[in-house]
């Protein structure tokens, strides 16, 4: 496999990960007490839930190490993992809208959970149309650093908010919270969604830094990346 | 909300082929938008090695 | 400290000068007040319940147009190049911007109020609290409206963009201030004002510090 191949790799075994967990959540795992079937929708929804969280944190963190030391690959890493974030928030939204549906009659409650959370991904979506905005890449890349930084406020709100208010939506779903007997296919598609979800970074950041590279070279050959340090950052 | 829910199984389904559908999608979108940035790059490598020579 | 006063003073200054643009976004406001009561209906109860919340989100609307007017005139002529050149520190500049934009949103918020009283019969004898309700939350608005107005008036799509990067980020201040202000027009039986306001509190903090810190990223060139 050549260089450019590993991020498919991943992807792919996260897409592996993914069909057995599901495989097992849906025809083998038992039925729970109260849900029924529909229950077997957590197998997706909470897997999705936590890496939409991982994929925004990340994107944090790149956004803080571009304000701090520079660099476009961490802009590239930023934006990949934003929009990776928001694709993951937005599925999440609508898995849980269908799993709401039969369990609490209501496609959607304005409750702190699921109200945090809309914030979270019209926040993030904010900041991918900000960055389509703004032309010039250094203040793109900065801008938009800024914008994630702030509206990652929201991000551990949403975690926690199932803890600190009254809300419809249960608790976080941990080895206490959950039966034994749905361990397994859990974590699988968890672990299949984040080397997906990582799979995905990766390619998007490559997809990032070659426009960014497109954009940064003068009209007649090209300049590589890591020569070109934009500003921002101590120096 | 007490109670036993019975059945359900579209329910599962939709959200199951939701996931699948933008899983793949995105996957997809992925896979598009590196080609066409490549194809882009091999474009104007081709035209800056005419300009030069 | 001088300089933040400086530039509060300079703030002031241009508002005071520019005070007609003031007044059109309050007729703004006020008729955004009146558009909402149509979609009640003439139901006196309903409307006394939303009044808050319809409050809230002409304030909302108002001040999208009120923060990015805070920004055209250093925008004009290159001033903000000029503020910046100076040997002042950039969060001086913000908290001074801010700060004027706060008082000035609750000036727009305080003259709403006898248009909501009168619109949709939602007064009420606590009027020391409804306004402390009212700075609070134009402190929600102010902060981060103010450091989003500094980098979309950058940009040719400011109009747009200003509220689309703003209103997801105010929810938390937006929920606090109309749950308080309903509370307050409708009666608080069961005492969760204090807990409304603390979100809004701690919104306020949160976000008056954060934003502060970045400022000089979003107008360094």
């Amino acid at each position: 496999m050549g260089k450019g191949g590993w991020p498919f790799a991943v992807a792919g075994l996260g897409l592996a990960l993914l069909v057995w967990g599901s495989i097992w959540g849906l025809a083998f795992a038992p039925r729970e007490q109260y849900m029924g079937d529909v229950q077997r929708i957590m197998y997706v929804h909470v897997p999705t839930a936590w890496n939409a969280l991982l994929a925004l944190t990340f994107g944090f963190g790149c956004a803080v190490a571009f304000l701090l030391r520079g660099g476009w690959r961490w802009d590239a890493r930023h934006e990949a993992a934003i929009e990776v974030g928001v694709v993951l928030g937005a599925l999440l939204c609508f898995q849980g809208a269908i799993w709401a549906k039969p369990t609490w009659g209501v496609w959607w409650d304005w409750d702190p959970r699921l109200t945090t959370t809309a914030v979270m991904v019209f926040a993030f979506s904010g900041i991918l149309a900000l960055r389509r905005f703004v032309e010039d890449p250094a203040r793109r890349a900065v801008w938009s650093a800024v914008a994630t930084v702030i509206a990652f406020v929201d991000v551990p709100i949403v975690y926690f908010s199932v803890n600190w208010w009254n809300s419809l939506h249960q608790l976080q779903s941990t080895p206490a919270t959950v039966s034994s007997a749905f361990h397994w296919p859990l974590r699988i598609n968890a672990f299949g969604v984040l080397f997906l979800m990582s799979g995905w970074i990766w390619l998007r950041a490559r997809l990032a830094a070659e426009r960014l590279e497109g954009e940064l070279a003068p009209p007649l050959g090209g300049i590589e990346l890591a020569q070109r340090q934009p500003l921002g950052g101590t120096s | 909300m007490s109670g036993i829910l019975t059945g359900g199984w579209e329910f599962v389904w939709a959200a199951y082929g939701v996931t699948a559908a933008v899983l793949a999608g995105y996957t997809l979108s992925l896979v598009v938008r590196l080609r066409s940035e490549r194809l882009r790059r091999e474009r104007e490598a081709s035209r800056a090695s005419e300009v030069s020579s | 400290m001088s300089q933040f006063l400086a530039a509060l003073r300079k703030d002031l200054l241009l508002q005071w000068r520019t005070r007609s643009q003031l007044v059109a976004v309050f007729v703004f406001g006020a008729s955004a007040l009146l558009l909402f009561s149509f979609a009640i209906g003439p139901n006196a109860a309903a409307l006394r319940e939303f009044a808050g919340g319809f409050l809230w989100l002409a304030l909302l609307l108002a001040s999208t147009l009120a923060l990015a007017d805070s920004f055209e005139s250093e925008m004009s002529q290159h001033a903000l190049e000029g503020l910046l050149l100076l040997p002042a520190d950039p969060r001086a500049l913000y908290y001074g911007k801010a700060v004027a934009n706060l008082l000035q949103l609750t000036l727009l918020g305080a003259a709403l109020v006898p248009v909501m009283v009168v619109l949709y019969d939602a007064g009420t004898a606590r009027v020391p609290a409804l306004l402390g309700i009212i700075v609070l939350g134009a402190a929600g608005l102010s902060a981060p409206g103010t450091l989003y107005a500094a980098m979309t008036a950058q940009v040719r799509a400011r109009n747009t963009l200003l509220p689309l990067l703003l209103f997801p980020l105010v929810v938390p201040a937006l929920l606090g201030a109309v749950k308080a202000t309903s509370l307050v027009i409708l009666g608080d039986p069961m005492g969760q004002l204090g807990a409304w306001t603390g979100l809004l509190v701690a919104f306020d903090v949160i976000y008056w510090s954060l934003c502060g810190l970045v400022f000089e990223r979003v107008v360094e060139d």
